[in-house]
C-alpha cells in the first residue's frame, strides 16, 4: 500500500518545475511508473484502487488518480451502483490537470466515452460533465474532437441542451487530422495551439469523417432551433451548406440542413435567404432541386397574402412535413407570417389603426385576416414585448385604437459606437493565435514548400526573353519571318 | 346598329384586345383621312386596321378605308381578315362581303408573279451577274412583303446581302429587313438589322439616313419597354430631314408624341428641360403635336395634376396607335408615379386630403396607390393613417454610417472566420469527396453520398 501511494504520488506540484522540458520528462516517466506499478501488482492493486483514491488528489496528480479510476471501472460490473467510485469520477472530470493529461489522453478518452455512453450517469449529469471535461481540456474550444460529437448527439436525443451551451457555441477552427508541426516544443507546453495536443496520436480524440463534422453542425443546428437561437442555428446550418466538397458530390446531410436553413432563415428575417457564395455551385443546383418545396415556401412567404403558403403547406400535407421532420419549423413559419407582414409595414406607415391591420395582413394558419381587434392588438402587443416590433400602441378616448412605428434604432452615441467598434476590433484580435497557427501550419505544408521552389525557379529565368510564339502573330509568319 | 357593333367588340375583348369605348371618354381628336395621309406602305392598311378594332366610333369608317386599302394592295389574307371584321360589325353594309373575283384575281396573279420572279432569279444566278442576283432577290422580296409572305419576304431580302457593292446597297437591304422586323414585331431584330446599317456612307447620305435610324431605333426600344433609351433615340432624330425618309414608319407627329410621352416617363426635370424643351431639332417635331409640348411644359414647371389632365385628355388618341398601344398604360402610370414623386419632393410632410385633391379621384382614393409605390420603392415616403398625412423620409447619414461600419467589421470577422475553417478541413483532408470505390461487385457507391450528374459530364 505503502508503495503503491509512494509511485502515486511521486509527480510534483506543477509549480515546482518552470521548464518545460523538465516536465516533460517527469511526466513521461511518471506514466511509466504507474503503467508498471499497475501491471506488477495487479491483484494487490484492484484491491486497495479503492483505499488509495482516497489518498490522491485529482487535481495535482491527475495521472495517478485516471488510471486508479481506469483499475476501478475495469474491475466493477454495475459501475453506476457504484455511489463512491462515480462521485470520484465527478470530482476528477470537473478538477483534473488540463496539463498532466496530455500524457495520458487515450485513457482519458475511454473515460470520457464511458461516461458519454450515458449508462453510468443519467444524461442529464453526463452532458454536463463531458460539457465541462472538454472545455477543460481546451479552454478556448475551438477544436472539434470525436467527444464533442458524441457530446451533442447524447445532449440533442436527451433534451439537455443547456449544459452544452458554452461547447456548441464555441467558433470551431480546427480538425483532427490536421499535421501541426511540434517545431520542437513539448506537449507540456500551455503555448501549444490545441491540434498540437489534441491529435490521434496523443489518444484525446480519434480521427473523424468528413459527415462526422457535417453531423456535428447540423446537431449543433438542430440544438439552436430548440433553443429557439435563430441566429445561430442558422449560422451553424450554413457552415453545413457551405461545406468544402471536390469531385460533385453533395451529401444527404447537407440537403437536409439546406432545408432548415431556409425556414430558419425565414424566422430570422422574413426573407428567404441566398446561399452563401462560398458554397459549392453544384450543390446550390442540388439544393434547388432537393428542395423545391422549401424554396416555394420561401416565394410564398414573401408575398402579401396568406393564401399561397398556406396552400403550399396544405398541398404537401402534414405527413410529408412530419417525414421530413420539419414540422415543428413549418408551423412556426406559418406563426411568423403574419408577424412579419406586420413588422413590414413600418417601411409603408407611421400610424396605421388596429382594424387597418386586421384587413391588411392575415394569418398564413388560417389564411384570412384575424377574426377581431383584440386578436391584433393581443398578437401586436406580443412581438412588442419579444422585442420583434419597435412601437406602441395608443388607444385614445373614444378613438380607435392604434399602432405606432418608432423610428428604427436610435443613432448611437459617439461613445457607445467607438465601444462596440473596439468590440469587434478585440474579437478579430482574438482570431491571432489561429492565424498564427494556421500560417505556421501551412508555412511548413510540403505543398506550399514546393510552390516556393517552383516560383523562384520561374524567377531565374530571364525575364527579357520572349518565346517565338509570343512575339509572331499568324500573319507576320506568312510574310514577313519567313518571307525572303 | 349599335348590336353588332357591341357584339364586335365583345369579340374583340375577350381576344385580348384594347377597346376605346366613346362613352367613358372624349372621342378621338383626329380625322382618318388627315392622320393616313402622314404615311404610306403597307402601315397605311395596319393602322386603319387596329383602329377599326380598337375604336368604336371610328370602326366602321376604319374598316372600311382599310377594305379600300387591302385592295389597293396584293394581299389577299389580310383583306379576308379586315372584311370579315366589318361582317361582324356592320353586317348589313354592302362592302361586308368578298370581292371573290378581285381574290381569286389577286391569288393568281400573286403565285404567277412569284413563279416569274423565282424564274428569273434562277436564270441570273446561272449567269452569275451579282448585279442581277442582287435585285432579282430584292424584287422577289418585295413582291412576297405585298402580298404578306413575310418570311420568305425576309428570307428573299437578306440574300441580297452577299451580292453588295456600294454603301447605298446596304442600306437597302438594311431597310428592307428592317421593315420586315418591324411588321412581324421582332424588336430584336430591328436593333440587329439596324447595326449593320449604319457607319460606311458619305456624310450626307448619313445625315438623310439619321431620323430614319434613329425612329426605328426608338420604336424598337419601346417595344422592348426600354423607355429612356427610346426617349433618346426619338429626341435624337433630326427634324430637317423631311418625312418621306420615314413614313413608311411613322409620321412627324408620332415622333412628337413617342418621344414626348417617352421623355415625361423616364427623365427627370431638369433633363426634360435640357433635352427635350430646349432641343432645338425636337422643338420643330413638337410644334406638330403642341398638348405634348404643354404636357412636358407643365410637369417642368410642377403644375403635375394639369399635366396629368392633359395627357389623360389624349389617352384615346395615343391608344389607337399601332406602337404605342400596348404600352400606354404603362407608360401613363410610370408619368403619374414620377408626378406624385415630384409633387412631394419640396415637402417633408403632406396631408392625404392635398395628396387627393391633387391626383386622387373620389371613387379611386390615392392612398392605396401611394401604398404600392412606397412597397415597389418609387416612393420613399411614410403614411399615417391615423392623422391622415403622408412624410418623406430623411435619411440619417450618421446613422446609416454606423450600421455601415458595424456590418462591414462584422461580416469582415465572419468572413476571416470562415476561410481559416475551410483552410483547416482542407488540411485535415476532411473535404466531402466521391467515395468511389471498385468492389468484386462493381463499382460500389458509398451511402449518404449523392452524386451531381452535371458533374460527371
Amino acid at each position: 500500500m505503502d508503495h503503491c501511494a509512494s509511485v502515486l504520488l511521486a509527480f510534483p506540484e506543477a509549480k515546482e518545475i518552470t521548464e518545460n522540458y523538465v516536465y516533460h520528462k517527469t511526466a513521461q516517466q511518471h506514466v511509466q511508473k504507474v503503467e508498471r506499478l499497475i501491471k506488477e501488482n495487479t491483484a494487490t492493486f484492484s484491491g486497495l484502487a479503492a483505499q488509495l483514491l482516497e489518498h490522491v488528489n485529482p487535481a495535482i496528480n491527475s495521472i495517478s488518480y485516471l488510471a486508479l479510476l481506469q483499475t476501478l471501472l475495469s474491475r466493477d460490473k454495475a459501475p453506476q451502483t457504484n455511489q463512491p467510485l462515480l462521485s470520484a469520477i465527478t470530482t476528477f472530470l470537473m478538477t483534473f490537470d488540463p496539463r498532466q493529461i496530455r500524457y495520458v489522453g487515450t485513457t482519458l478518452s475511454n473515460l470520457l466515452t464511458t461516461v458519454g455512453e450515458g449508462e453510468i450517469f443519467p444524461a442529464s449529469v453526463a452532458v454536463d460533465l463531458l460539457a465541462t471535461a472538454l472545455l477543460r481540456i481546451d479552454p478556448t474550444g475551438s477544436m472539434l474532437t470525436s467527444h464533442h460529437i458524441s457530446l451533442v448527439n447524447l445532449a440533442y436525443l436527451t433534451d439537455n441542451i443547456e449544459p452544452i451551451r458554452p461547447v456548441i457555441e464555441k467558433t470551431i477552427v480546427f480538425y483532427p487530422g490536421i499535421k501541426s508541426s511540434s517545431d520542437g516544443r513539448y506537449l507540456c507546453d500551455m503555448q501549444l495551439p490545441p491540434p498540437a495536443y489534441i491529435t490521434p496520436d496523443t489518444g484525446l480524440t480519434t480521427k473523424l469523417n468528413s459527415s462526422a463534422v457535417l453531423q456535428y453542425d447540423l446537431l449543433c443546428g438542430l440544438c439552436f432551433i430548440a433553443r429557439s437561437s435563430w441566429q445561430k442555428a442558422f449560422d451553424a446550418l450554413e457552415r453545413v451548406i457551405s461545406y468544402p466538397t471536390k469531385d460533385g458530390v453533395c451529401s444527404n446531410i447537407m440537403a437536409k440542413a439546406h432545408n432548415k436553413w431556409v425556414l430558419v432563415g425565414l424566422l430570422l428575417t422574413g426573407k428567404t435567404p441566398t446561399v452563401p457564395a462560398l458554397a459549392w455551385q453544384g450543390a446550390q443546383k442540388i439544393y434547388g432541386t432537393l428542395g423545391k418545396p422549401y424554396t416555394s415556401i420561401g416565394t410564398a412567404f414573401e408575398q402579401e397574402t396568406a393564401e399561397t403558403l398556406k396552400a403550399e403547406f396544405e398541398t404537401l400535407g402534414q405527413q410529408f412535413w412530419a417525414e421530413e421532420g420539419n414540422l415543428g419549423l413549418m408551423r412556426l413559419v406559418l406563426a411568423h407570417y403574419q408577424r412579419w407582414k406586420i413588422v413590414g409595414l413600418r417601411d409603408i406607415y407611421t400610424k396605421i389603426s388596429l382594424a387597418q391591420i386586421r384587413t391588411i395582413t392575415q394569418s398564413a394558419e388560417t389564411g384570412t385576416p384575424l377574426a377581431t381587434e383584440a386578436e391584433v392588438l393581443e398578437l401586436v402587443l406580443g412581438m412588442i414585448q419579444d422585442g420583434m416590433l419597435n412601437g406602441v400602441v395608443e388607444q385614445p378616448e373614444g378613438q380607435p385604437a392604434y399602432l405606432t412605428f418608432l423610428s428604427p434604432t436610435e443613432e448611437l452615441s459617439e461613445a457607445e459606437f467607438g465601444a462596440k467598434m473596439l468590440q469587434t476590433a478585440q474579437r478579430i484580435k482574438n482570431l491571432e493565435p489561429i492565424v498564427k497557427a494556421t500560417n505556421e501550419r501551412l508555412g511548413t505544408s510540403r505543398e506550399y514548400l514546393r510552390h516556393l521552389v517552383r516560383d523562384s525557379k520561374n524567377k531565374d529565368k530571364d525575364p527579357g526573353f520572349v518565346g517565338f510564339d509570343h512575339s509572331i502573330e499568324d500573319e507576320d509568319l506568312m510574310s514577313g519571318v519567313l518571307g525572303p | 346598329m349599335a348590336d353588332p357593333l357591341l357584339e364586335f367588340f365583345t369579340v374583340m375583348d375577350s381576344q385580348g384586345g384594347v377597346v376605346v369605348k366613346v362613352e367613358c371618354i372624349d372621342p378621338p381628336k383626329f380625322d382618318l383621312d388627315l392622320y393616313l395621309q402622314n404615311y404610306r406602305g403597307r402601315t397605311r392598311f395596319d393602322r386603319l386596321y387596329l383602329i377599326g378594332r380598337s375604336s368604336v366610333p371610328l370602326c366602321v369608317d376604319a374598316l372600311k378605308a382599310a377594305i379600300l386599302e387591302a385592295k389597293r394592295g396584293r394581299d389577299p389574307q389580310r383583306y379576308r381578315e379586315v372584311v370579315e371584321c366589318l361582317r361582324i360589325a356592320a353586317p348589313h353594309d354592302s362592302e361586308a362581303t368578298y370581292d371573290q373575283t378581285w381574290l381569286e384575281n389577286t391569288e393568281v396573279s400573286n403565285r404567277n408573279e412569284t413563279h416569274r420572279l423565282t424564274l428569273e432569279l434562277k436564270g441570273y444566278k446561272n449567269n452569275l451577274i451579282k448585279e442581277s442576283v442582287r435585285m432579282g432577290n430584292e424584287d422577289l422580296g418585295k413582291h412576297l412583303e405585298s402580298i404578306g409572305d413575310l418570311n420568305g419576304a425576309a428570307e428573299a431580302y437578306s440574300k441580297m446581302r452577299p451580292d453588295v457593292s456600294t454603301p447605298k446597297h446596304i442600306v437597302d437591304v438594311g431597310k428592307h429587313l428592317v421593315c420586315v422586323s418591324l411588321q412581324r414585331r421582332e424588336w430584336g431584330m430591328v436593333t440587329a438589322h439596324l447595326n449593320k446599317m449604319g457607319g460606311n456612307q458619305s456624310p450626307e447620305d448619313e445625315k438623310i439616313l439619321q431620323p430614319y435610324i434613329k425612329i426605328v431605333q426608338g420604336i424598337s426600344y419601346l417595344g422592348q419597354e426600354r423607355f429612356l433609351d427610346a426617349a433618346l433615340s426619338f429626341l435624337a432624330a433630326d427634324a430637317a430631314v423631311p418625312s418621306a425618309s420615314y413614313n413608311d414608319v411613322a409620321s412627324q407627329n408620332d415622333v412628337a408624341v413617342y418621344g414626348g410621352l417617352l421623355a415625361l416617363a423616364s427623365m427627370d426635370r431638369k433633363d426634360l428641360q435640357t433635352k427635350v424643351l430646349d432641343n432645338s431639332s425636337f422643338r420643330q417635331f413638337l410644334e406638330l403635336e403642341p398638348h405634348i409640348r404643354r404636357a412636358v411644359t407643365q410637369f417642368v414647371n410642377g403644375r403635375y395634376s394639369a399635366c396629368i389632365a392633359t395627357l389623360e385628355s389624349y389617352r384615346p388618341d395615343y391608344l389607337l396607335d399601332i406602337y404605342l398601344q400596348r404600352h400606354i398604360a404603362k407608360i401613363y402610370s410610370e408619368i403619374r408615379s414620377k408626378c406624385i414623386v415630384q409633387y412631394l419632393i419640396p415637402f417633408s410632410c403632406v396631408t392625404l386630403d392635398t395628396m387627393n385633391a391633387a391626383f386622387g379621384s373620389p371613387e379611386k382614393p390615392i392612398e392605396e396607390e401611394l401604398v404600392s409605390m412606397i412597397r415597389t420603392g418609387t416612393l420613399q415616403a411614410r403614411i399615417n393613417t391615423i392623422d391622415k398625412l403622408v412624410t418623406a423620409v430623411s435619411v440619417n447619414p450618421r446613422q446609416k454610417l454606423q450600421t455601415t461600419a458595424l456590418e462591414t467589421a462584422r461580416s469582415y470577422e465572419k468572413q476571416a472566420i470562415d476561410r481559416l475553417r475551410r483552410m483547416a478541413l482542407a488540411a485535415a483532408d476532411l473535404e466531402l469527396k466521391g467515395q468511389r470505390k471498385m468492389t468484386p461487385h462493381g463499382m460500389n457507391v458509398t451511402s449518404d453520398l449523392m452524386y451531381d450528374d452535371s458533374a460527371l459530364e
